[in-house]
């Protein structure tokens, strides 16, 4: 079982002493976990990714006996939801406790900075209130911690902050996984990998792995095609070199090199698989694939990165539906959806900007004012018998003209 | 370049409004021995910036200990002291000789 786990899972650290850099910050959050009597109810942990924040509560949490009770970017994370799952987490007894050796819940609210859209609306005020009436340690991490909607909860959370994990610590890091791998590895190709990881633990671990996991050998020759991945290719020759692919291990090693933008990508293979394809049940074959990728891309969020492997593998199934049936066409790049949002970008602009003004005079949200304003406006200024309401509006001329001929809402 | 210890470095005598600054940036000051040590580490480059002023060098650093052999070093002796991006922070590191000598953490 554990051969086939990522490198990453494998040699995750189960203990505080083992989670790699960072010390000081470990010793501040190990401070205020341990203590009896905290001043800040709850502690938020920022910096960049990959190094070491959720791996450092994970493994407090099992270090001293405590249950996670995580919420990521991947769930919903409305005022509702966060109330269903963290009320009941921070102030009820844990069930663990009962049977096992459990020292009671912790809440893990990781990514909070993501927090944010129509979906998580209220997130934020209600992880506010269950701080304030937490029992349990509340744990928020973040990326950004700067942005204004962190502001409220900064002013509750004790602060640890986390920086890149430096080189000679990703080396010897990378040296341990060679030495229980088995894996003879150049001091150069370490190095190599090292400084391309950008003080990321994580990628570093799976650039090793995806190196060295086969051959068991690793020389700076092999670490070239990182630099390779790293590489600003275009999508148009991704996406071409992706649906001329041979074979599936070859669509696999390309997307694998590549370092297109994953959600473009898979918007654009979905426009363009009815030009590969001219045949149905093919191509409904390629779509059923890439709907299976896109799940596995909503799977993996921000924080499950052990998932990019099935999304690859799905997307490059649907390359490799018939590669001796392909023939040259003419990619539709970048995605249509994408191409449409810029050219109606100025439009929304406009829309927003009159809903704007109907939202201020009329105290309602601009969501409001687009859905069950603008459309009665439309069919009263198409019957000239909205000019009044134009100017009390304050719309400029070239907005009502814009209203008049407006086509759909 | 300067290189302060981080467990206990002393200072020339401070103004008043400099020392509440390194105070509120998370500095100690033990009254007992004369000598400052960092308490908190969110405001490490201030810090630092501050230490700069009044020490009058732009470089001031940590003295660093290696996680392998316990020995202090100074950044400047590591071979990626110029593309090191978290110099000032943390206090952990590797030193050189560890590294060339292929240790590991833990062993």
């Amino acid at each position: 079982m554990s051969e086939n786990l990522l490198w990453v899972e494998k040699y995750r650290p189960k203990k505080v002493a083992n989670v790699v850099g960072n010390d000081e910050a470990k010793a501040a959050f190990i401070d205020w976990f341990k203590s009896k009597r905290r001043t800040k109810k709850a502690v938020l942990l920022y910096g960049p990714p990959g190094v070491g924040k959720t791996t450092l509560v994970n493994a407090a949490a099992n270090e001293f006996g405590f249950t996670v009770i995580e919420m990521n970017a991947s769930d919903t994370r409305s005022e509702k939801a966060v109330r269903a799952v963290a009320a009941p987490a921070t102030s009820f007894v844990a069930l663990d406790t009962f049977y096992k050796e459990s020292k009671g819940n912790i809440l893990f609210m990781d990514e909070v900075d993501g927090i944010a859209g129509n979906e998580d609306r209220g997130g934020v005020s209600a992880l506010l209130k269950i701080v304030e009436n937490a029992r349990v340690p509340v744990i928020m991490a973040a990326n950004d911690p700067d942005l204004q909607k962190l502001r409220p909860l900064k002013k509750v959370c004790a602060l640890v902050r986390f920086q890149q994990v430096r080189i000679p610590l990703i080396i010897a890091t990378l040296r341990k996984i060679c030495q229980k791998e088995g894996v003879e590895a150049e001091f150069e190709a370490l190095e190599k990998i090292a400084q391309n990881s950008r003080g990321d633990v994580r990628s570093a671990i799976n650039d090793l792995q995806s190196l060295a996991e086969t051959e068991k050998t690793l020389t700076l020759q092999d670490t070239m095609i990182l630099s390779a991945r790293n590489k600003d290719v275009g999508m148009d020759e991704v996406l071409r070199e992706y649906f001329s692919a041979k074979s599936l291990e070859e669509a696999s090693l390309l997307l694998f090199r590549s370092s297109v933008e994953y959600d473009n990508f898979i918007m654009a293979v979905g426009d363009n698989l009815p030009l590969r394809y001219t045949d149905p049940v093919e191509l409904a074959e390629a779509y059923d694939f890439v709907s299976q990728a896109d799940m596995f891309r909503g799977r993996i969020g921000t924080e499950h990165w052990h998932l990019l492997r099935y999304f690859f593998n799905d997307l490059a199934r649907a390359a490799a539906v018939s590669p001796q049936s392909y023939k040259p066409f003419t990619l539709i790049s970048p995605p249509i959806r994408v191409i449409t949002l810029f050219w109606t970008k100025g439009k929304r602009t406009t829309l927003e900007k009159i809903c704007g003004k109907i939202g201020q005079r009329c105290h309602v949200s601009r969501q409001t004012a687009k859905e069950d304003f603008v459309p009665f406006l439309k069919v009263m200024l198409e019957k000239q018998k909205a000019l009044p309401v134009a100017s009390w509006l304050e719309l400029a001329p070239e907005e009502v003209e814009f209203l008049k001929k407006m086509s759909k809402f | 370049m300067v290189v302060l210890n981080k467990k206990a470095f002393r200072l020339p005598r401070l103004e008043k409004d400099k020392f509440v600054l390194l105070m509120r940036l998370g500095l100690q000051y033990d009254r007992a021995n004369g000598t400052f040590c960092v308490n908190s580490y969110n405001n490490i480059e201030k810090v630092i910036d501050t230490l700069g002023e009044i020490l009058n060098d732009k470089n001031v650093g940590f003295m660093q200990s290696c996680l392998i052999c316990g020995k202090d070093f100074p950044c400047l002796e590591c071979r990626y002291y110029e593309i090191c991006e978290t110099k000032n922070l943390p206090f952990k590191c590797i030193c050189g000789r560890c590294l060339e000598e292929g240790k590991t953490i833990g062993e």
